[in-house]
């Protein structure tokens, strides 16, 4: 299921299976019912149909013995007071009528002088013979009889409640009496036909419109006529039935056919639920058709199962259909994955899947493709860019081993003079420069500054370290030294490039320091009693700025035991992170603590790890140079 | 740093103000560059509010110089701080540059 679960084909054809699933039990619902509810109308219409058919049956029999007796009551009249011939009417009547099997004429008390009861009665036997009798006396006291008392006090005829003749061979006798009256209206005598009821059975018994329906014929309150319906062939009574088999049911049934509707429900019948139809007949009782739910709805429930197995099959052979379109329409995303994944792991020229389709894949692909194209040829660029900055790198590493090499790193150190420099580029390579030339017992320096950093800079410092390497062995006057740099360094200097420079030139034996500032930070001058001070000298141009400048040259004598230390703005304006500058207050301070003692490389030194303290983690932004040239004592 | 010019025919007054220093040389030299084609420009750079430059700044006011020269034109640096002034005096820029 978890790979199921995975696969986007499954989990579409899974999600269009439960749709589908939805619509299809939706569908089986409203066809269920719709049928369900026409089969039951249908049933209704054919137990309907049977029932008023049987009713319009039974009504024309029980009519035509009612029109039978009725007719019989003209004779009697004409004939009441011979008492033979009555005899001879009731033979007459029980022979004439098949369904009449028994008949009286029971006369009110006295009628005939002197007789309290007097009531020819003709009957059949079972095998259709006729006899007579009297049938009043003490033990059989008619006036009490219900077909006797009704007819007479509602002066209406009568049909009683069925019931077993006990005499005549348990049959099912109903009894149907009418009042006989006399011109003033009283009666004088009812007049009774006692009617079998097996016909009954036959036509309540060919009431089965399904295999297994009952049939029920009721009176008025419920007493049990005819019919198949077992519990009540035994119980007699429907209302005593409900209430003995615990079928509220059936007491609603019983209401309702009791009180002359027409119309269906369903009730239990058997433990079993069932479907009634019920009609009223026109003697007041009143008959039921009670068939099966299962045998009303066997093809409904038939025809439910055929559209569930189809469906179910369609939904199968769906979802496979389905499941397999899907996976084929989506495998070129899979291989596009698998491509992807290649791409990844660096295989830039890894094989794109083909597309055959103009659909959504076709544009994965183009994208796809264009994708691989792209990163190919940025992965190219980068590759050129790459080793392009290498070689500049590897170039400019170079740049820097031959700019370290311009400066002279071996220094004198003798008993008339000891001088030592340091040069510290911000970057690879850089725009300050220090120099010397020692001819003799003459000391020619110089330290300088090129406006800029960086690779012009470099270029531009080259140039003036040379010019000051080639003109310094001229031992020339400093002013001319300089004047001649400068026209040097002025000669096509498009770019307005310039350089600071400091020169001097000692004489060891006088201890006579002839020098110039062009332009560069003021020196600070220690005296051989360690006290500094920065020496003011005149300040001519920077180099490189206007060609044929007069540089003008100072003089001093150096005395034994005095130091100079020299350095670009690179010191004085190195500057820490809260952007404060190093200064020239803190470098005079620095100069106070130089000891007697140290070398000019340890002065150096120092003063380096004095600027690299006050910067702390600050990068550094300009080249730092230092020079100190000390005159032992 | 930040460069204003406000132009009136042939006279240029400029305002400067911060520091000209390795990261904005480059662009310091952008924005002035107009002035250094102008004919007969007479130039006043406001220095008042300008609080150092580097020598890649120094360079630029040199090129500004040249071209003035070249274009017949004048040009003036006024109200400059006292730290700002050494520079240029220590450079011995001062000498060709008219500093008030």
């Amino acid at each position: 299921m978890n790979r199921l679960s995975r696969s986007f084909s499954a989990r579409l054809s899974v999600t269009v299976l439960v749709l589908t699933s939805i619509l299809f039990v939706g569908a089986i619902t409203t066809v269920s019912y719709f049928s369900h509810k026409i089969i039951a109308e249908e049933a209704t219409k054919n137990a309907s149909n049977v029932l008023s058919a049987t009713a319009l049956d039974i009504d024309r029999t029980l009519e035509k013995i009612e029109s039978s007796v009725a007719n019989v009551q003209w004779v009697v009249y004409e004939h009441r007071d011979d008492s033979t011939y009555l005899y001879h009417i009731t033979q007459e009547v029980v022979e004439q009528n098949t369904e009449i099997v028994g008949n009286a004429i029971a006369f009110i008390p006295q009628y005939f002088r002197d007789r309290h009861f007097f009531s020819p009665y003709s009957y059949k036997d079972s095998a259709g013979h006729v006899s007579s009798k009297q049938l009043g006396n003490d033990a059989y006291n008619y006036f009490e009889m219900e077909w006797y008392t009704v007819a007479y006090q509602s002066r209406k005829p009568h049909w009683s409640s069925p019931y077993f003749d006990e005499g005549g061979g348990q049959r099912l006798m109903t009894t149907y009496s009418i009042p006989l009256m006399d011109e003033q209206g009283e009666v004088y005598a009812i007049l009774t036909a006692d009617i079998d009821l097996y016909w009954l059975n036959s036509k309540i018994n060919a009431l089965r419109p399904y295999v297994n329906s009952q049939a029920l014929l009721l009176t008025g309150d419920g007493g049990y006529v005819s019919g198949t319906q077992m519990e009540l062939q035994r119980i007699q009574n429907i209302f005593k039935a409900s209430k003995e088999l615990d079928n509220k049911r059936l007491g609603v049934l019983g209401e309702k056919m009791t009180s002359g509707d027409l119309g269906t429900m369903s009730i239990r019948n058997d433990r079993n639920l069932a479907f009634a139809v019920y009609g009223p007949l026109s003697n007041g009782w009143s008959a039921a058709i009670i068939s099966p739910y299962k045998d009303v709805f066997v093809h409904i429930g038939r025809m439910n199962l055929i559209i569930i197995l189809v469906s179910v099959l369609g939904l199968l052979l769906m979802f496979v259909l389905c499941f397999h379109i899907v996976r084929k329409v989506t495998q070129p995303i899979t291989e596009f994955s698998v491509a992807a994944l290649n791409m990844a792991k660096g295989n830039f020229h890894t094989h794109v899947p083909e597309v055959t389709t103009q659909d959504e894949m076709r544009q994965l692909h183009d994208s796809f493709e264009y994708m691989q194209k792209s990163l190919n040829l940025y992965i190219s660029e980068l590759r050129e860019t790459t080793s392009t900055k290498e070689r500049y790198e590897s170039e400019l590493t170079i740049a820097r081993n031959i700019q370290m090499h311009m400066v002279p790193t071996d220094f004198p150190v003798s008993e008339n003079v000891s001088l030592y420099a340091l040069l510290q580029p911000a970057r690879q390579v850089g725009g300050d420069l220090y120099d010397f030339v020692i001819k003799g017992d003459d000391v020619y320096f110089a330290i300088g500054d090129v406006s800029g950093k960086g690779v012009p800079a470099a270029l531009f410092m080259a140039v003036t370290r040379s010019a000051f390497r080639f003109l310094g062995g001229l031992q020339l006057t400093l002013s001319e030294l300089m004047k001649r740099i400068n026209n040097s360094l002025c000669d096509g200097n498009t770019m307005n490039m310039f350089v600071t420079l400091f020169a001097g030139h000692i004489n060891l034996k006088t201890g006579q320091m002839w020098y110039c500032n062009a332009g560069h930070n003021p020196l600070v001058l220690i005296h051989a009693d360690g006290r500094p001070e920065y020496m003011r000298v005149a300040s001519n141009l920077a180099m490189g700025v206007f060609s044929g400048f007069e540089y003008q040259e100072d003089e001093i004598t150096l005395e034994k035991g005095s130091r100079l230390l020299l350095y670009t703005d690179g010191v004085t304006e190195a500057e820490n992170i809260e952007k404060a500058q190093y200064g020239e207050e803190r470098l005079l301070v620095f100069a106070q603590s130089v000891a007697a003692g140290d070398t000019s490389e340890q002065v150096v030194d120092h003063l380096m790890a004095s600027v690299k303290e006050f910067t702390g983690d600050a990068e550094q932004n300009d080249d730092i140079t230092i020079m100190t040239i000390s005159i032992p004592k | 740093m930040n460069v204003t010019i406000n132009q009136k025919e042939n006279n240029y007054h400029v305002i400067l103000e911060g520091r000209i220093d390795t990261t904005n040389a480059d662009q310091f030299q952008h924005e002035i560059e107009p002035l250094m084609t102008a004919k007969d420009a007479n130039i006043t750079i406001d220095c008042a509010a300008m609080e150092y430059t580097s020598s890649q700044g120094l360079r630029t006011f040199l090129m500004l110089q040249k071209s003035v020269i070249a274009h017949n034109g004048k040009l003036e640096l006024i109200n400059m701080q006292p730290q700002v002034k050494e520079i240029f005096d220590i450079t011995g820029f001062s000498n060709i540059i008219t500093i008030k």
